[in-house]
């Protein structure tokens, strides 16, 4: 959003331009055949690549939940060992963490970002097609772990010493060096990010005309620079414990195993943020669109989610408050989270206010974020009683955690991916997505996602712990309740999948400017966008003024 | 008025609601703590005013969103600031969280005040099960999962404290301050019970500090809750509070019972003796990893039937038992099993499955070892 | 300088007035409000310690 630009010279003076147009010979000097995919350097492209990767690991992430969720679904041990139960747990944590919603903001920034600054491309191309070739690499390594003598990571998804170490199995090291890979692809990706953010804006656009889904983006990538080396660090003292003889972490070697919770969660809770603040940003977008209204309090958005990224970096051992933290750091950890609530609610209250007096219309995109800003503030919630240290020692690692986290990353950042998707597909595809089949994924993914979420609540609370394959009988009818709302929630993604299939293959066709409620400069490029847009910038200088 | 009764009969009604959540086991325990109190007033507290903030941000939101439809004709505005509202609403959570920490502080420094304990019992967690020590008593045990295999595997019909029971409980003494001690031979591990409100990792190479003291007599349940390898789930807490006088005529009739058994080292064992002993050892201590049959779960736990290597070399085997194995999961059981359980349980595993060795290794020979 | 600790305090507590964010990306020095934040971001993390020193006490 940019208040001080009038939308309808931004988009004029862009059709002026003509982002888009005579940019066919291109092509001629552009790969083709099969090589095209592995080759190309462009952002759309590139973009598409994340997005289809996203997904494909979303899927195969959530099939392990769905292992997970028809063991639970009855006390006792029947489908799975609980050698195996750990691995799912482990890998579908890794997976939907590294495969699937990371590279699924990161696809969308490839798409949009350019896009929405009126930049021709990413500013280091090559780089760019580095970053994405390093995921299969690293996810085909990952996942062939599982089919190694004594099987995949079974630690957890925080796989935490020393039970990722001296208690791991032999494939620990290619796990090792697949998240190695994995960090490298962020790392890159984030510079490229803020490269291209920092230097290839259209003339006349400044850091606060940018939309809030730059903004979050360019702030999420700072955060990726300064933790994904912390990751990288870790990873390497539990490479030398295994292989090395060290002991970083290991007690009887001198070492110490809480050392490596704080190194993990000093990662870990920017992390959190790194997949949380690029669907604020989202949201912040898609509202305003179909509202018909700009964003209440951008300035304030943006404020507020610098705010939360430099609290990021003070909150992390509320991860640990039962590892034995003296008084003094407890508090200390417990103020700073209940503190990074605060800009947390502001967001919420905007999105809000946005809505109050707007026009609003609910097509898909729309439902998906109204759904996010519901179910991420109850994940915001449990959140809060999370923060206070005393009854987080009932909490900690129990179903009431999980129940927590799932709110927040599924109808939270997942919900915000697929508005976004539905939201930018008639831009990508020039077809909007057919708007029954949209519903029905929005509904039955809503009611899906609460049935299997919301009772984990009760168990947690009624103390059943996480990361069990087998649980006592009080936790039955929750867990039941769960595994029928997981197998709802799972189905209903292959119509997500229908739904973009169809949507690239035909459909009703959508102009540039796709959505009525929409300004952003993306927009002003014809719908589909071509693979080159905005060769020659467009000028914001005249407008501006 | 009829506002007011309505919002009365709402309040009585949640109020109910949330008294039969306690008692359908929805809800966190109250517990039989002073602490556990407290934590759950800390809970209902920080729950409501979610619920009331949720209430009042979420009607703003539906209202909105259904005042203001286009369907309906609704103009847009155009406003999109109002620093006053925004301080407002900055603020009012702010004070909030203020007040909230307050009570929190307070809870969480009386959690942290271990001091001037009757009794302390030392926690230590191995894969999977716990062990309690009476801190200057000379008693300690293992407490195993007893939950048997068949009713884990749906041939036996479960019974009502499936996966929550064990062999030996943890007794303690009601209405005294118990200090625990937390530590752990192999992985972390997290002593947990929820009546008593105490959760605490058992971290190797660190020992922490909890307290509790339990107001009513009772057999109380909980679990691991860290991550600790593949029987994570099988490795319940079960505490067994009861009167003072109960508590000591039990340790007494422990404490003879240790007595007993550090006599029977000077004896000698038959093998028919050594073996039923050693049986039950393997079963509750061995078998979850080296498993039942002794084929193990290769490459981390390795087989003992047919092992050539560890048949041949009968004192590696006695090292690795009493001494455990550096770098791997196999911990030291010379702290945590007598003489006689260590000779029995090696005598067992050289001569069961198939291990026809015909070695027979007497307790006193273990014990030279364990006291150099 | 008073000006810029304000507006990044603004930023601390999430909330700044349209005109003054105009003032300061026009007027302001980008340098002199990132120092001003890590200054006052370490100030932030001394007070809590400070608190939570008090409060263990």
């Amino acid at each position: 959003m940019a208040p001080k630009l009038p939308l309808k010279a931004r988009l004029e003076h862009s059709e002026n331009v003509a982002g888009g147009t005579a940019v066919q010979d291109h092509d001629a000097h552009h790969s083709s055949g099969p090589l095209r995919w592995l080759l190309t350097t462009n952002h759309k492209e590139i973009g598409t690549l994340y997005l289809i990767f996203s997904l494909t690991m979303f899927l195969i992430g959530g099939a392990m939940a769905l292992v997970i969720r028809l063991e639970l679904f009855q006390p006792g041990l029947q489908l799975v060992r609980p050698e195996f139960f750990n691995q799912m747990t482990t890998m579908h944590g890794l997976i939907m963490v590294f495969g699937a919603v990371m590279p699924g903001f990161v696809g969308l920034a490839n798409w949009m970002v350019p896009l929405q600054i009126g930049a021709p491309d990413m500013a280091l191309p090559r780089l760019n097609n580095f970053s994405f070739w390093l995921l299969p690499v690293a996810f085909l390594l990952l996942l062939s772990t599982l089919l190694m003598p004594g099987g995949g990571p079974n630690f957890g998804w925080t796989f935490y010493a020393p039970l990722s170490t001296t208690y791991a199995p032999p494939s620990t090291t290619f796990f090792i060096l697949a998240m190695h890979m994995a960090g490298i692809s962020s790392i890159l990706g984030a510079i490229n990010i803020i490269a291209t953010i920092l230097n290839l804006r259209a003339p006349g656009m400044r850091l606060m005309d940018m939309t809030l889904f730059v903004w979050t983006w360019l702030i999420t990538a700072f955060l990726l620079i300064a933790v994904m080396p912390v990751l990288a660090g870790v990873i390497t003292m539990m490479l030398l414990d295994i292989n090395f003889g060290t002991s970083f972490f290991n007690a009887a070697g001198g070492g110490d195993p809480v050392l490596f919770q704080h190194l993990f969660w000093f990662f870990g809770h920017p992390e959190v943020y790194i997949m949380i603040l690029p669907a604020f940003g989202i949201i912040s977008v898609i509202v305003p669109a179909f509202a018909r209204k700009p964003l209440f309090g951008y300035a304030s958005m943006v404020y507020a989610t610098a705010s939360i990224a430099i609290l990021s970096f003070l909150v992390w051992a509320h991860h640990m408050f039962s590892v034995g933290l003296p008084l003094i750091a407890e508090l200390f950890f417990m103020y700073t989270t209940m503190l990074i609530a605060v800009p947390t609610g502001v967001k919420v209250f905007n999105w809000i206010a946005t809505l109050f007096r707007g026009s609003i219309t609910f097509e898909t995109p729309m439902l998906f974020a109204l759904a996010f800003i519901v179910l991420f503030t109850i994940g915001g919630f449990s959140g809060l009683m999370l923060a206070i240290a005393p009854a987080d020692f009932q909490y900690h690692d129990t179903y009431f955690v999980v129940a927590h986290f799932h709110y927040v990353l599924v109808p939270g950042a997942v919900f915000s991916i697929m508005a976004a998707v539905y939201y930018w597909l008639p831009k990508w595809t020039g077809h909007y997505p057919d708007e029954c089949l949209g519903r029905w994924h929005f509904w039955l993914s809503v009611i899906g996602v609460n049935l299997l979420f919301f009772p984990m609540h009760f168990a947690g609370l009624a103390g059943m712990p996480r990361r069990i394959p087998d649980y006592a009988l009080q936790f039955a009818d929750f867990n039941m309740a769960s595994s029928i709302g997981g197998f709802l929630f799972g189905f209903s993604q292959l119509l997500f999948v229908w739904v973009v299939i169809k949507c690239v293959r035909g459909g009703v066709t959508a102009p540039a400017k796709a959505w009525d409620g929409a300004t952003d400069l993306e927009w002003s490029v014809p719908s589909p966008a071509p693979l080159h847009t905005f060769e020659t910038p467009p000028d914001l200088r005249r407008v501006a003024g | 008025m009829r506002k007011t009764y309505v919002l009365a009969a709402l309040i009585t009604g949640l109020a109910g609601l949330e008294r039969n959540a306690l008692a359908n086991g929805w809800n966190m325990p109250v517990g039989v703590t002073e602490v556990s109190r407290h934590v759950h007033g800390l809970h209902m507290t920080i729950f409501w005013i979610c619920v009331v903030i949720g209430a009042v941000v979420f009607s703003v939101m539906f209202y909105s969103l259904f005042r203001y439809r286009r369907s309906k004709g609704a103009q847009a505005a155009n406003f999109h600031e109002h620093t006053t509202v925004e301080i407002f609403w900055t603020a009012i959570p702010l004070l909030i969280l203020v007040a909230m920490a307050i009570p929190a502080t307070a809870t969480l420094r009386h959690m942290y005040d271990a001091s001037e304990a009757d009794l302390e019992v030392m926690v230590t967690g191995h894969q999977w099960r716990w062990h309690y020590d009476y801190v200057g008593e000379d008693v300690g045990y293992f407490s195993n999962l007893t939950t048997p295999r068949e009713q884990i595997d749906g041939t036996q019909a479960k019974d009502a404290n499936y996966l929550l029971e064990v062999d030996q409980p943890l007794v303690l003494p009601v209405d005294r301050k118990v200090r625990l001690l937390m530590t752990s031979s192999d992985v972390i591990h997290s002593w947990w019970v929820p009546d008593l409100a105490v959760k605490k990792d058992a971290i190797p190479g660190f020992v922490n500090e909890a307290w509790t003291r339990i107001d009513e007599p009772g057999i109380y349940r909980g679990q691991c809750a860290e991550l600790c390898g593949k029987d994570h789930g099988f490795m319940p807490v079960v505490v067994h509070a009861m009167a003072q006088d109960e508590f000591d005529a039990w340790l007494a009739e422990r404490k003879q019972e240790a007595a007993a058994a550090a006599s029977g080292v000077d004896r000698n064992w038959t093998l028919p003796e050594l073996m039923e002993r050693g049986e039950q050892v393997y079963g509750s201590i061995c078998a979850s990893c080296h498993q039942p049959e002794g084929q193990g779960l290769p490459p981390t736990f390795p087989a003992l039937v047919g092992n050539q290597a560890l048949l041949e070399d009968l004192e590696g085997h006695i090292d690795t038992v009493v001494n455990g194995v550096a770098g791997t999961p196999m911990p030291a059981f010379s702290g945590t099993l007598n003489a006689v359980d260590i000779a029995a349980v090696i005598t067992f595993e050289r001569n069961a499955w198939g291990n026809d060795t015909g070695d027979i290794i007497q307790p006193s020979t273990i014990q030279a070892q364990l006291s150099p | 300088m008073w000006g810029v600790v304000k507006s990044v305090l603004a930023a601390f507590f999430g909330v700044q007035k349209e005109r003054q964010r105009q003032h300061d990306f026009s007027e302001g020095k980008p340098v002199a409000f990132i120092m001003t934040g890590i200054v006052l971001a370490v100030a932030l993390v001394i007070a809590i310690l400070l608190v939570a020193t008090l409060a263990s006490r």
